[in-house]
């Protein structure tokens, strides 16, 4: 009875969800056991327990329930049964349909890392295979494989530099789940810049320098990220330099990462400075427009949300500043619609990224307002304050009252006052007759919808 | 951790629905995403919206609901980089009030990182979206802009009446709901609006010795009205 109810469940969230999501996280569920108005279902690996949970469990439960009222509650379990593995490393090979998700957010209710490790866990999206690569990146890519693949070291240090979030440590977390698993037997260690510092420092409070010292000259590759947090602070400045020259001594690779070019950076000590020059610099360009809606299409599919073209070209249009904002821009629009369960549009999209898409957060003033409606519904603008009380003007005052109510905080007497000195009960009715003439006027309820639109920017 | 973290209650529980917070058109959206945790499309969740539209209470409603899963609220102003560390100790989620009056950006940023890092959450309040704050740091602006925000937006007549109500309450003051339907109409219709009329009918009602009624209210009113054409904190919010 239960797996005829679970066929049924799945076949609608196949139709609500699509083949390629559908294919990747809902066919692997099984059906473990109900009872007690439960039913639990189990995925293979505690990764797409928490996937799933996230992004399907609330249509499961919904859908069970309206199949069996019955059932109250859908737990999702791991079927490994206890021991759940460690953080599954990105599967590389075949290209996969889905990589893992757009960051392990519920995972972190059953894997809290401790602030103490040393190195930092490597994000599963960052691999090589997720990375769209394009003119403005292409040269720091093939750099980043080289070091992957390379048995030996082909330069030291890898250093990568370009403006924020243009895929810097994608690049670097590519290198680490390369090496891993072509490499298992290589100590690949990556870590921020800050982190670095926070242990050093903690390792001079503690007095274990010496341990300090071994856990980091023991690794056959170091990376470091975001390494301009460490320009100006010697002495995190110092160790890392000694650091630096035990591993290259030693015949181990290193890979940093900055803001700036070595030569640009400020704050370093001039015998860093030249050691980071010494191997090969690559620079990552601002994205163009090209790579950008590349970007979007490969982060669409593989959140298996259904994102119209339009609206990705809209934000590769407009969202242009670089990588993360992008693909954070193209979560929220897909978390938004998944929220209020509707599906994606250009609409929703600039709704709900207008604070991003607007320059400023600017007032609205009440002249604007006025000044708007006047020209779309083509009426003089001193007739929002004249005495006439025609339909062809009354209307339009009306609109931008209620306008002026909506947009802006100013006391309804305040308003009365801009439209020629009328009196707030006046206000209130203009606010009053646009709500009702919008419930039975699509029409005018566009027309309304523009404006706010308009003037909303 | 329990597996029963995930099950999914079919029944709806406002976690902030009590505590004397209006749930409104106007912060639905955030208050849903708050219920949702920890199911976010990211480590992190920024809340925006005017002062006194309710982020601290939010914050503060959302840390008790999950007192047992480690939550701590901090003022941006006391962050500082030495502290971030032993900040994060302990606690599942980090909350991070008043981001406007942030001094040390780098705290903020070595704070974001290692949440993420450490599969921790990260809840940010600020006046404004994050991409009109004016943070100089550009690794931390990149960051904060990539995070699903949400925004309280400007109260309608039912929130405005709530939030008053409420305030006379704190205030130990009964009021009318003629008084209040008669402000409602009136006022500035903003969330700081209603906090300063409430203080000032207080201070009013206590100098004249008089009860708080549509008269009272009126004159207050028109008091503010007559001094400057304009409420008087409307330039001190920088308008």
């Amino acid at each position: 009875m239960t797996s005829a109810e679970w066929d049924r469940v799945k076949g609608r969230l196949r139709d609500e969800v699509g083949d390629a999501a559908y294919r990747s996280w809902l066919r692997p569920i099984t059906v473990r056991d109900t009872g007690d108005g439960s039913v639990r279902l189990a995925l293979p690996t505690r990764f797409m327990r928490d996937w799933v949970a996230s992004h399907y469990g609330e249509r499961i439960r919904a859908l069970w329930g309206a199949e069996n009222p019955d059932v109250r509650t859908v737990e999702l379990v791991v079927d490994a049964g206890g021991a759940a593995p460690a953080p599954a490393p990105a599967p590389h090979g075949a290209p996969p349909v889905m990589e893992p998700p757009a960051r392990p957010a519920p995972q972190a209710a059953f894997a809290l890392c401790e602030v103490d490790e040393i190195g930092a866990p490597l994000d599963p999206r960052f691999t090589f295979a997720n990375f769209v690569v394009g003119k403005p990146n292409e040269f720091a890519y093939a750099a980043a494989q080289r070091i992957a693949e390379a048995d030996r070291v082909p330069f030291n240090p890898l250093f990568l530099y370009s403006g924020v979030g243009l895929g810097k440590t994608h690049l670097m977390h590519a290198i680490a789940w390369h090496i891993r698993e072509h490499n298992p037997s290589r100590r690949v260690l990556y870590l921020s810049a800050e982190k670095f510092m926070y242990r050093f420092i903690r390792a001079l409070r503690d007095q274990n320098t010496m341990v300090f010292k071994e856990q980091f000259r023991s690794v056959d590759v170091l990376m470091i990220d975001d390494v301009q947090f460490i320009a100006g602070k010697d002495a995190t400045q110092e160790e890392f330099f000694h650091t630096f020259n035990s591993l290259v001594d030693q015949g181990r690779q290193i890979v940093i990462s900055a803001d700036k070019s070595p030569s640009d950076l400020e704050g370093l000590e001039e015998r860093l400075r030249s050691r980071l020059n010494c191997g090969l610099v690559a620079d990552i360009h601002p994205t163009t427009y090209e790579l950008r809606l590349g970007i979007l299409q490969q982060k669409a599919e593989q959140m298996g949300a259904l994102v119209p073209p339009k609206v990705l070209e809209f934000l590769a249009h407009k969202i242009s500043t670089n990588v993360r904002e992008l693909e954070g821009a193209l979560n929220r629009v897909a978390a938004h619609a998944q929220l209020v369960g509707r599906a994606i549009t250009l609409e929703s999209t600039q709704e709900v990224l207008h604070d991003l898409l607007k320059a400023s957060d600017r007032r609205i003033s009440i002249e604007e307002i006025q000044k708007r409606v006047a020209e779309y519904f083509n009426i003089k603008l001193a007739e929002m304050s004249s005495a006439r009380r025609s339909r062809q003007v009354a209307r339009p005052r009306q609109v931008a009252m209620y306008l002026a109510k909506q947009l802006t905080s100013r006391s309804l007497p305040e308003i009365g006052r801009k439209f020629g000195g009328r009196d707030h009960t006046t206000v209130m009715h203009a606010v009053k007759k646009v709500e009702e003439l919008r419930d039975i006027d699509q029409n005018f309820a566009e027309d309304v919808e523009l404006l706010r639109r308009m003037l909303q920017g | 951790m329990s597996e029963r973290q995930f099950a999914l209650d079919l029944g709806h529980s406002p976690a902030f629905g009590r505590d004397d917070f209006l749930v409104a058109p106007c912060n639905a959206e955030a208050v849903a995403w708050l219920e949702r945790w920890p199911a976010w499309p990211a480590h992190g969740l920024i809340l925006y919206g005017p002062p006194g539209s309710g982020k601290s209470h939010l914050l503060a409603a959302f840390a008790a609901a999950h007192a047992d899963a480690g939550a701590v609220v901090v003022a941006a102003a006391d962050l500082d980089d030495a502290s971030i560390p032993g900040l994060v100790d302990g606690q599942r989620i980090v909350l991070v009030d008043d981001i406007d009056r942030l001094r040390a950006e780098s705290a903020l940023f070595h704070l974001h990182n290692l949440t993420r890092e450490t599969g921790r959450f990260l809840v940010l309040a600020a006046s404004r979206p994050p991409s009109h704050l004016p943070v100089r740091l550009p690794d931390l602006a990149s960051r904060l802009n990539a995070l699903p925000a949400v925004g309280i937006g400007a109260p309608d007549d039912a929130v405005l009446a709530a939030v008053m109500v409420k305030q006379f309450a704190d205030r130990q003051l009964k009021v009318g709901e003629e008084v209040i339907a008669f402000l409602v109409g009136r006022m500035e219709r903003s969330f700081a609006a209603a906090r300063l009329l409430v203080e000032a009918i207080d201070r009013t009602s206590l100098t004249e010795k008089r009860a708080i009624t549509v008269p009272l209210a009126r004159m207050v009113l028109d008091g503010i009205d007559d001094r400057q054409g304009e409420l008087p904190w409307r330039t001190a919010n920088g308008r």
